[in-house]
C-alpha cells in the first residue's frame, strides 16, 4: 500500500500546458477518482503516474519514494487501459502471466498466480483463449486480472468501463469496489462518467483546464462544489446556474436577476456585491409551495421520478426534481420555491468559487440563515416570504 | 443472363491465367527438352522425350551454383538489412515525436524520384572510393538503397496500426522498451515484416541493371547477370541451359511464395487500417 503524492507537478507538450502546477495527495488504500471533461488533464495525470510520461517540473511521490525519473516498470504499479490493450498473440493465460514474466517469477510461480487470478475474476474457462475470441466484459475482466496478479502497490484504472454497455457498467462498478475493498490497495482511478466518480470514490479530484478544481469526499463535491465548475460538472440532471447581482445589506447578501430577488443570508469573507451566480440543484426546488412565479416547460417521465423544466418569468431556466406522483402540465403557471439551506452563491467567471460559508459554519449562528425570496416587484426586499417550513 | 455474365467472367480470368501461366509452362517444358526438340515445326507441346541432361551440364560444367550461391547471400543480407532498418526507422517515426517528422518521411521517398540510371555511376564511384566494388556487398549496399524506403513507408503505415496502449500496458508490466518492442510490436507487426521480406528478396533475386554495372568479376556475379553473361552472347543463345537455368532462378521464389502468400495478402490488405 502506498500514499500517492502529486507536488506542484506541470506537464507542457510544447506551447501547451496539460497540467498546471498539481498538487495531490492520495492516502494509502484510497480509492480516488480523477474527474473532468476531456482535455481536462486527468489522464495525462495518471500517465505521469505510469511514468508513460514525465512531469516538466515537479515530483511524483508513491509510497514516500520518488518516482519522477523511473521507468513505469520500477514503479510497482499496474494499469488498467480505456481499450484494455490484451497482447492480441498471447492467450489470456500468458496475458495475465506477463507481468510476473517480466519479473522474473518461476515458471511454476506464475502458474499458480495465474490460476488463483483467474478463479478471483472467473476465467479459469477462458484461460487458453485469445483475446479476440473473448467478448468486451470477458477482455475487461482479463485486463482486471493482468493487473491484479502482480499484488502492486498503486492500481491505476484510466476509464476502463466506458467501453462496456451499461448493464455490464452498473455491474462491474460493483464489482470494482468490491475489490478494493477486498484487496486495500490504493487505486486512482480516470473518469470523465461523474456517475462512477461518485458511487465508487472515496475521493474526487475534479480537473479542468490542467487545474485541480476541487479534491473531496463525493458526498462533499456534490453538496459544496468548490466552484462554479465543479457544481455544473456534478450531478444529473446538472445545477440549474443563474447570473445576477449580489448586494450587501449589513450581514445579509441578497441575490437579485430577473423575476428573482433572493435573501441568501451571510456569505463568506471572499464574498462581493457585484455580479455572481446563483445555483440550485433541481431536488431543491420545491413546485407549488412558496412564491416565485415560473412556468412549466417540459416533463420528463423517468419512472421513478419527473424532472420538469421551468422558465422564470425574467426568462431564465430552471430544473425541478419531482416524485413520479406529482404531475405538472406543460404551460402550467405554477409558483415554486428553493430549498433555503441548499442554494449556492458562486462567483462571476466559468470557475467562479462558492461564497456560502461552510457548513459546519453555517450551523453555529442560527437566526439569520434561513434563506427567504421575494417577487422581483420589491426592490428593497420588504415583502419578505417563508420559502420553505 | 446471370450465368451467361458468369461465364463471361469465367472465360476472362482464364484467359488472363492462360496468357500469364504460358511462358512458365513453356520454360519448363523447353528445359527438359532434348535440343534436337527445341526448333521442330510445328513445335511439340509435350516433350516426345524427357531429358534432365540441361540441368545436369549447367550444374556441374557452368558456374551456375556459385552464381546462385551470391544471389542467396545477396538477397538474405539485403532483406535482413532493409527488415532490421525498416523496422527500427518505422517505429522511430510512429512513436517518437520530434520536430521534422513528417519531412522526413516524406524525404525518404524523393530517393524514387530520381531514375536509377542517374544514380548508378554515382554509387559506383562511391563503391568504389570506400573499396567495395565487386564485390557482392556493394550490391547489398544498392539495393537497400532503394529497397528501404518503400519498406520504411510499408512498415510504418503497418506500425501506426499498431495501438500505442499495447506498448504502454508492456511497459506498465515491468518491459523495457527493447522488451516491449520484442515481445508486443514484433509479433503484431509481422504480416508487415513478412510483406517487406518478400518485396526486397524478390527485387534483390530479381535486379539486373546495378549487378551488371557494380560487378564485373564472375565470383561475385548474381543470378541474373551471371546466366546472361554466360548463355546469351552476340552469336548464340543457349535456350535448353537458359530455360533449366530460369526454372531453378524461379524455384526459391515459388517456394517463399507458397508459405508466405497469405501473409502477404493479408500484408497489402491490412497495411492501411488495422481491422
Amino acid at each position: 500500500m502506498a500514499a500517492v503524492v502529486f507536488s506542484k507537478v506541470r506537464k507542457e507538450f510544447g506551447s501547451f500546458t496539460a497540467v498546471h502546477g498539481l498538487d495531490l495527495n492520495i492516502e494509502e488504500g484510497e480509492f480516488v477518482s480523477l474527474l473532468g471533461p476531456s482535455g481536462c488533464g486527468k489522464t495525462t495525470t495518471l500517465r505521469m503516474l505510469a511514468g508513460l510520461e514525465f512531469p516538466t517540473s515537479g515530483s511524483i511521490e508513491i509510497g514516500d519514494r520518488l518516482v519522477n525519473d523511473l521507468a513505469p516498470g520500477q514503479r510497482d504499479i499496474a494499469m488498467v487501459f480505456q481499450s484494455y490493450a490484451l497482447y492480441p498473440h498471447m492467450s489470456v493465460a500468458q496475458n495475465i502471466a506477463y507481468p510476473l514474466k517480466k519479473r522474473g517469477v518461476p515458471t511454476a510461480e506464475q502458474r499458480k498466480s495465474v490460476e488463483a487470478t483467474a478463479t478471483l475474476l472467473q476465467l479459469t474457462e477462458l484461460l487458453e483463449r485469445k483475446p479476440r475470441q473473448l467478448s468486451g466484459g470477458q477482455q475487461q475482466r482479463v485486463a482486471l486480472g493482468r493487473a491484479l496478479v502482480r499484488d502492486p502497490k498503486v492500481f491505476l484504472l484510466d476509464e476502463p468501463l466506458s467501453n462496456l454497455d451499461a448493464k455490464l457498467r452498473g455491474y462491474m462498478r460493483v464489482e470494482l469496489v468490491e475489490l478494493h475493498r477486498r484487496l486495500g490497495r490504493t487505486m486512482v482511478y480516470v473518469t470523465h462518467d461523474q456517475l462512477e466518480a461518485m458511487t465508487m470514490s472515496d475521493r474526487i479530484a475534479v480537473m479542468d483546464g490542467g487545474e485541480l478544481q476541487q479534491f473531496a469526499p463525493p458526498t462533499k463535491v456534490y453538496a459544496e462544489p468548490a466552484n462554479r465548475f465543479v457544481a455544473s460538472f456534478i450531478g444529473t440532471p446538472a445545477m440549474t446556474l443563474v447570473d445576477g447581482e449580489l448586494a450587501r445589506e449589513g450581514d445579509s447578501w441578497t441575490f437579485n436577476t430577473d423575476g428573482l430577488s433572493l435573501s441568501v443570508g451571510t456569505l463568506a469573507d471572499a464574498a462581493e456585491a457585484g455580479s455572481a451566480c446563483l445555483g440550485v440543484r433541481p431536488e431543491n426546488v420545491r413546485i407549488g409551495q412558496g412564491s416565485i412565479s415560473a412556468t412549466v416547460k417540459v416533463v420528463e417521465k423517468t419512472g421513478h421520478e419527473n424532472i420538469v423544466f421551468l422558465k422564470l418569468a425574467g426568462g431564465h431556466r430552471l430544473t425541478a426534481r419531482t416524485s413520479a406522483q406529482e404531475v405538472w402540465q406543460p404551460g402550467e403557471a405554477v409558483k415554486i420555491a428553493l430549498d433555503a439551506d441548499h442554494v449556492h452563491i458562486f462567483g462571476p467567471g466559468s470557475r467562479g468559487s462558492r461564497w456560502n460559508r461552510p457548513a459546519a459554519a453555517q450551523e453555529a449562528p442560527a437566526p439569520a440563515q434561513k434563506t427567504s425570496m421575494t417577487p422581483p416587484t420589491s426592490k428593497t426586499g420588504s415583502t419578505v416570504q417563508e420559502a420553505t417550513p | 443472363m446471370a450465368f451467361i455474365k458468369k461465364l463471361g467472367f469465367n472465360l476472362f480470368a482464364w484467359a488472363i491465367v492462360l496468357a500469364v501461366a504460358f511462358p512458365l509452362f513453356w520454360m519448363l517444358v523447353t528445359s527438359v527438352k532434348p535440343a534436337f526438340e527445341l526448333f521442330r515445326r510445328p513445335p511439340t507441346m509435350l516433350p516426345e522425350t524427357f531429358t534432365f541432361e540441361h540441368y545436369l551440364r549447367l550444374i556441374e560444367r557452368t558456374n551456375f551454383l556459385t552464381y546462385f550461391r551470391n544471389s542467396v547471400i545477396l538477397s538474405t543480407a539485403t532483406t535482413i538489412v532493409v527488415v532490421a532498418i525498416g523496422t527500427l526507422g518505422a517505429y522511430s517515426l510512429v512513436r517518437f515525436k520530434f520536430r521534422g517528422r513528417e519531412s522526413l518521411a516524406f524525404l525518404v521517398l524523393f530517393t524514387y524520384l530520381l531514375p536509377s540510371v542517374v544514380l548508378i555511376i554515382p554509387l559506383y564511384l562511391l563503391l568504389v572510393q570506400i573499396g567495395l566494388a565487386n564485390n557482392i556487398f556493394s550490391l547489398v549496399i544498392a539495393y537497400t538503397t532503394f529497397a528501404l524506403p518503400y519498406a520504411l513507408w510499408l512498415l510504418r503505415s503497418f506500425m501506426a496500426g499498431i495501438p500505442e496502449d499495447l506498448e504502454s500496458a508492456a511497459l506498465v508490466d515491468g518491459a523495457s522498451r527493447m522488451g516491449a518492442f520484442v515481445d508486443v510490436i514484433l509479433p503484431q507487426l509481422l504480416p508487415g515484416i513478412i510483406s517487406t521480406a518478400l518485396f526486397t528478396f524478390i527485387l534483390s533475386w530479381n535486379e539486373y541493371l546495378y549487378a551488371l554495372v557494380l560487378v564485373n568479376s564472375d565470383d561475385a556475379r548474381p543470378l541474373t547477370t551471371g546466366v546472361m553473361n554466360m548463355l546469351v552472347s552476340s552469336f548464340n543463345i543457349e535456350w535448353s541451359l537458359l530455360m533449366a537455368a530460369s526454372v531453378m532462378m524461379s524455384v526459391p521464389l515459388i517456394i517463399v511464395f507458397a508459405f508466405l502468400q497469405s501473409y502477404l495478402t493479408r500484408g497489402f490488405g491490412a497495411g492501411g487500417v488495422k481491422g
